[in-house]
């Protein structure tokens, strides 16, 4: 049973580092650095506490908004997609990741007290 | 005295407030005249409070001392050149005697000049009223002209008001029609506050200064003013309310418009208050009625009779057209030789022998009152099953009775008694027939209530079995006292009957009453602040800041590995505009945690926001262009 995991992941690895273009690597490294550190402050929150709530909800979710925002944008600019975002160019697409960004960080400055 | 004055008036206005007529609830009482004369009597501080203190005083009646001083003081302050000043001393002069000012023809031509339609309201009053105190001839139609246009283009209060009072200085054969048409319009501008009051909203000056001109102008001409009964009344409870005056312009006003109606020839109010309580009995058997003018002046020719006087109990008529006698000033009428029975009386007076009297009927409430006695006291103990025969002892008031009384839970306490008045011998049935029974060891009180039955005899039973809780069935002796009281009892009764002897089956302890701890320090609370959160502690906090930044390391690392390059950056004004303009809003986050509000964040995220989209947009589509050609 182990194995055949074991054989999943390695041939997934394989085929992730060999098909995916640089680009997008980019942007898995980003995201997964996200989750690093959203799975950091939780962890924080479960062994030290909540105090202060507000803070930690607000550092949560400026990862879990960022990490969205992130998969939304390699999902547009990967070119296999390139069919059903026909309109959408890939600067646009990082255009609306900005703006989306600048709201997201309003809201979170604003809840972080 | 004043306190018995003021009872008197407020029952005037309880009576006001049920009665159709109206009647004046304020006025100038004596110690009022006083208080303002003796305002009026202050040092002179310029011509202008001469004026007002002379003019005002003579109006009240009281005597200006010293009439060679105020002149001399008039003379050494004119200025002939000042129509204000011309003014003040004329009319001051009048009210002194053997005072001449001395005018000249500069004089004269600088008041003349005053009176046109360019001059104010003010200045053309003022210029006739020294034109006529100092007998100087004037044109009356020429002064009617310049009226007449000035109070089209000042159309206020004031204006108009020192207009009719300008007015009333002109020559008879004056046409004054269109004038007096001004006192019609300006009584439809009085504002009627609750029906009791009217007045202007300027104020009371402007309000007594209406009423003294209106009644200058229309005793001049001859002809009533437009004022109704009842609105003279408003207004004299308007000017008369106030019993403290700011200023001395004030006072002035007031004590004008108080000469204006005592002494005019169509409407004088007339003032109706008791002297002392309006109690009559058998000691003071007169009802002592005070009749004045609104400076508390007593009237002239006046006949005041009761019109009828009811019981307010029965509404049986006791006394109908009666009048009263003058007798040094007051007037008075023997009530009790009606032999009226004790209680309230509704009294409607008529002040007549006057056509001008206004608020001539007045109600009053008349109280009569007299004293009681207890007749018939009889006191015994009855046994319940009535097996046993009664004893009844009679006790005399105001003794006690010689032997106690003893009594227990098969008995019943009883007492009997008639309450009468000495004077004519009826039975009374007062407001407060209690009795009350006093242990004398532990000082508790019981207090019950005694009832007449339907031939007015007082009877009281006490079961002494049925009560025991409310003595606590505290065994023991209690005095017995009788209290008798009521309002129209002169002489209320606190009498020790007897003592009793009460006996109680399953008696307590007698424990000693507490007086109701109401008073004493309760006990103090105390309030739990709420604790502050416990942080961790500063090791824990650091380490994991450290531990949060450390995946950007890790991010850095991989984009190295992976080959990411800023090497396409070109150096275009709108890749570095935007790219500032970035950084610069990443930094208005900061700023924004650290200082700013929301408002003041949009405002700068708006400006920097549009900058950094159009440099971004410009950046993009460079970029865009770069990609396509590339292909």
């Amino acid at each position: 049973m182990s194995n055949s995991v074991i054989s999943v992941i390695s041939r997934f690895l394989e085929e992730y580092t060999t098909t995916t273009p640089n680009k997008l690597k980019v942007v898995d490294s980003y995201l997964f650095y996200i989750l690093l550190t959203g799975a950091l402050q939780f962890l924080y929150c479960l062994l030290v506490g909540t105090f202060p709530f507000n803070s930690f909800l607000s550092g949560f979710i400026s990862c879990v908004g960022a990490f969205i925002l992130g998969v939304c944008l390699r999902i547009q600019i990967n070119p296999q997609n390139k069919g059903d975002f026909l309109s959408i160019s890939p600067e646009r697409a990082f255009a609306d990741f900005l703006f989306a960004h600048t709201v997201l960080h309003l809201v979170v400055m604003n809840f972080i007290g | 005295m004043e306190r018995s004055r003021l009872f008197g008036l407020f029952v005037l206005s309880l009576a006001l407030a049920g009665a159709q007529a109206l009647t004046p609830a304020h006025y100038l009482s004596l110690p009022d005249v006083a208080r303002l004369q003796n305002l009026l009597s202050q040092q002179f501080t310029g011509l202008d409070s001469a004026y007002y203190s002379v003019v005002g005083l003579s109006k009240l009646g009281a005597t200006i001392p010293d009439h060679e001083g105020v002149c001399q003081f008039l003379k050494s302050q004119l200025d002939p050149m000042s129509i204000d000043s011309l003014f003040f001393a004329a009319e001051t002069s009048q009210a002194i005697s053997g005072c001449e000012i001395p005018v000249s023809n500069e004089t004269r031509d600088i008041l003349l000049a005053a009176v046109s339609e360019d001059s104010t309201m003010t200045q053309i009053h003022r210029a006739v009223s020294a034109l006529s105190s100092l007998g100087l001839p004037l044109a009356s139609q020429e002064v009617v002209g310049a009226l007449t246009g000035r109070i089209n283009k000042e159309d206020n209060v004031m204006a108009i008001t020192l207009a009719l009072q300008t007015a009333a200085r002109l020559s008879q054969q004056t046409e004054l029609g269109g004038i007096l048409e001004e006192i019609e319009d300006l009584t439809a501008r009085l504002d009627d506050l609750g029906g009791i009051y009217l007045q202007f909203e300027e104020g009371l000056e402007a309000t007594a200064l209406f009423v003294t001109a209106a009644y200058s102008l229309s005793d001049h001409v001859d002809m009533e003013p437009p004022l109704k009964e009842d609105q003279v009344i408003q207004l004299v409870n308007s000017i008369f309310s106030k019993k403290s005056w700011d200023s001395l312009a004030e006072a002035f006003s007031v004590a004008s418009a108080a000469a204006a109606l005592s002494n005019n020839r169509f409407h004088v109010p007339v003032i109706v208050s008791a002297l002392g309580p309006a109690t009559v009995s058998h000691s003071q058997p007169t009802l002592q009625l005070l009749v004045t003018d609104v400076m508390s002046q007593p009237l002239a020719l006046a006949n005041v009779l009761v019109e009828s006087a009811y019981s307010v109990a029965s509404k049986s008529v006791i006394l109908s057209h009666a009048s009263f006698t003058l007798n040094d000033g007051v007037f008075e009428l023997n009530f009790m030789s009606s032999r009226p029975a004790s209680g309230y009386y509704q009294f409607a007076v008529a002040v007549t022998g006057d056509t001008r009297l206004v608020g001539n009927h007045v109600e009053l409430k008349v109280k009569v009152s007299t004293e009681v006695v207890v007749n018939n006291m009889d006191l015994s103990v009855v046994d319940k099953d009535q097996s046993i025969g009664t004893k009844t002892t009679r006790v005399d008031y105001p003794s006690k009775g010689k032997s106690s009384f003893t009594a227990d839970s098969h008995q019943n306490f009883a007492m009997a008694f008639q309450l009468v008045d000495v004077n004519t011998g009826v039975e009374l049935t007062p407001h407060q027939t209690f009795v009350k029974l006093h242990n004398q060891k532990t000082g508790q009180e019981v207090v019950f209530v005694a009832e007449p039955d339907s031939k007015n005899l007082y009877k009281f039973e006490l079961d002494i079995g049925e009560r025991k809780s409310e003595f606590n069935s505290i065994s023991g002796t209690y005095s017995l006292h009788l209290i008798v009281g009521d309002a129209t009892l002169e002489n209320p009764i606190l009498w020790n009957v007897a003592d009793v002897v009460l006996k109680f089956v399953d008696e307590e302890a007698p424990v000693a009453i507490q007086p109701k701890t109401l008073y004493v320090p309760k006990p103090e609370i105390q309030h739990l602040f709420r604790e502050p959160e416990k942080k961790p502690p500063t090791v824990v906090s650091n380490t994991f800041t450290a531990l949060i930044l450390s995946p950007l390391l890790l991010l850095l690392i991989l984009w190295l590995k992976l080959g990411a390059n800023i090497s396409n950056f070109s150096f275009t004004p709108s890749t570095i505009l935007f790219h500032v303009g970035h950084a610069a809003m990443l930094g208005l986050m900061y700023v924004y945690w650290t200082h700013l509000n929301m408002f003041q964040t949009l405002k700068y995220l708006a400006i920097i926001g549009s900058v950094t989209f159009l440099a971004g947009n410009r950046m993009l589509a460079q970029i865009a262009v770069k990609r396509i050609e590339k292909k």
